[in-house]
């Protein structure tokens, strides 16, 4: 952790040293004491505050309708051997189209509003939690199932007891990786269809030449994603307190 | 690990209350509401009448509750209008032609913005000092940036090409965002950069001298943008349409006749530094539409390859 705060503070030293030497021009790359000053100066903003709760609202909206349909979709999907038969190909075809590609249908479908952004970031990370869900649906210790089977478990037992457990440390790795794409795709949407938020302001910032202010909010996404980082893990920590590879006492 | 599925309730409940929330603006309010009117622009210099007559409470007075969306481009206005998540949109003359010309029922209501019709114009094309281009003719042989391809900029560089006496199919157009022009022109990446303010103001301020002023070659006080409207909404609502093309040309006026105001207005829905503003070249904002400079842009269009045939004009403007 402290590591790794000095490795950012020498980031930003080089990125106030870059241009100062005029190795890039500083009218496009502010040196990050002029980025400072900007993002004070965004702070002071009350369109900022608007802007950064649209951009955490859809973010967090998209994921979180991502991740109950994940679930819900992995693991009916995952325990029909049928179902995943029937799904394998279309979902290795549906999984690497780019949601960006999605754009002009879901301007079509739903204009520049929250929803239309909302369609990128469930896309994309709902294809990333699925496959997690599907894998850790398919890990099911055979022995536990057999097991829940001569103890004859109905259909929900199962689910609760044998299913849920296999598969939760992968969804909630699934989630930890969903965030960031959904934080990206969020911020996407918003800089190309318009959907108020920190894309939209970093557009506006664009059009209107305000370099450093773009910069400003540019840092601001990356601390979201830090931050999203960050609250994942802990929250990784202490969902799978019990599981093995997050067991640090007791090694397995 | 009891505690997970209480949780998992709480994520889902949480997802389905927000999605109900989702809802878009009626056209229609309830009796002795203000008309709400969803605008969709493009926060740029052009569109500074419709925020200072909004401030100046000149569509309140006309029971219009008016809210405006900046998008990114018309690519996102003007399927906006159509699906009816806008009812009026602000877009340039020759994208709404070529939408015409495919059948999509747009109608204008009100001008948009205009040039100066001098040399003196908010948009031009600038090279880098030292550039051997002197005229518009130079640029033959030349590769220019546009900010969309197949659209009002390369058409009317094309113009000025031609008034000057110059080949303009050996002008090479490349498509580059107008923020990213002044660079592209510094690193030698492109010879000529189509722009307009406030990136005019910046690339001049680094040395970069205009050889033309395209909106002004094109046609005498072209008209570059209009505000526009469902073919629909025309013909479901004439009354809101007729109250908002009102307002408009109120505010059309209003900002023509009070530059520093606008200058003002530009850094509460921009982010133009205020010592910018006051420098930019301002537009101008006539509320009569040029036919004639219309019918010259659909003709550019048609003679440059971007639509089969020019739409009917007398359907397309008001």
């Amino acid at each position: 952790m402290r590591r790794g705060l000095v490795g950012l503070l020498a980031f930003g030293g080089l990125l106030e040293v870059v241009p100062r030497l005029g190795l890039v021009p500083a009218r496009y790359l502010p040196p990050s004491s002029v980025v400072a000053r900007a993002l004070a100066a965004e702070a002071r903003r009350p369109a900022f505050w608007t802007a950064l709760g649209g951009t955490v609202r859809t973010w967090l909206l998209g994921l979180a309708i991502a991740a109950s349909a994940a679930l819900v979709c992995g693991i009916v999907i995952g325990s029909v051997p049928v179902l995943r038969a029937a799904t394998a190909s279309t979902i290795e075809f549906l999984r690497p189209i780019p949601s960006v590609a999605l754009i002009p249908l879901a301007v079509l479908l739903y204009g520049t509003g929250i929803r239309a952004t909302l369609v990128l970031v469930v896309y994309a990370s709902f294809w990333q939690m699925l496959v997690q869900v599907l894998h850790g649906v398919g890990d099911v210790d055979p022995v536990a199932r057999d097991t829940a089977e001569s103890y004859r478990l109905g259909r929900v037992a199962r689910v609760r007891y044998l299913i849920w457990p296999t598969a939760l440390p992968y969804a909630v790795t699934g989630i930890r990786l969903a965030t960031s794409i959904a934080l990206v795709l969020a911020i996407t949407g918003e800089l190309v269809i318009g959907t108020p938020g920190l894309g939209q302001e970093i557009a506006v910032a664009r059009t209107s030449d305000a370099v450093p202010a773009m910069y400003a909010l540019v840092l601001v996404t990356g601390l979201l994603g830090v931050a999203a980082n960050l609250l994942t893990r802990t929250a990784e920590r202490r969902v799978l307190a019990w599981h093995p590879a997050v067991r640090t006492e007791a090694p397995a | 690990m009891r505690r997970q599925p209480a949780a998992l309730a709480v994520l889902v409940g949480a997802t389905l209350a927000s999605a109900a929330c989702g809802s878009s603006t009626p056209a229609r309010p309830a009796p002795g509401q203000p008309d709400k009117v969803a605008a969709g622009v493009i926060a740029i210099v052009d569109v500074a009448p419709i925020y200072l007559g909004k401030q100046k409470g000149f569509f309140s007075q006309r029971n219009i509750d008016l809210s405006l969306s900046t998008s990114q481009g018309g690519a996102a206005i003007v399927p906006g209008v159509l699906n009816k998540q806008f009812q009026i949109g602000f877009s340039n003359v020759t994208s709404l032609l070529i939408a015409a010309s495919k059948g999509f029922p747009v109608k204008v209501v009100c001008n948009g913005v205009a040039s100066t019709g001098d040399a003196k114009d908010y948009s031009g094309v600038v090279v880098k000092a030292g550039s051997p281009v002197h005229s518009a003719a130079d640029l033959a042989g030349r590769t220019v940036a546009v900010n969309t391809l197949k659209n009002i900029g390369d058409t009317t560089v094309r113009a000025s090409v031609r008034k000057a006496g110059g080949d303009p199919k050996a002008v090479k157009f490349v498509e580059l965002a107008f923020p990213d022009m002044p660079a592209a022109l510094d690193a030698g990446r492109v010879d000529a950069i189509w722009v307009v303010e406030p990136f005019l103001t910046a690339a001049t301020a680094t040395g970069g001298r205009v050889v033309a002023a395209n909106y002004t070659d094109a046609a005498p006080n072209l008209t570059v943008a209009t505000y526009f409207t469902s073919v629909e909404l025309t013909k479901s609502n004439p009354d809101l349409v007729k109250r908002f093309t009102e307002a408009m040309n109120e505010s059309l006026r209003y900002a023509d006749a009070h530059p520093d105001e606008v200058r003002q207005v530009l850094t509460t829905y921009t982010q133009i530094k205020p010592d910018v503003a006051a420098k930019i070249a301002l537009p101008k904002w006539p509320t009569d539409i040029n036919r004639q400079s219309v019918q010259t842009l659909a003709d550019l269009a048609v003679g440059d390859g971007l639509m089969p045939k020019a739409p009917d004009l007398s359907a397309l403007l008001p």
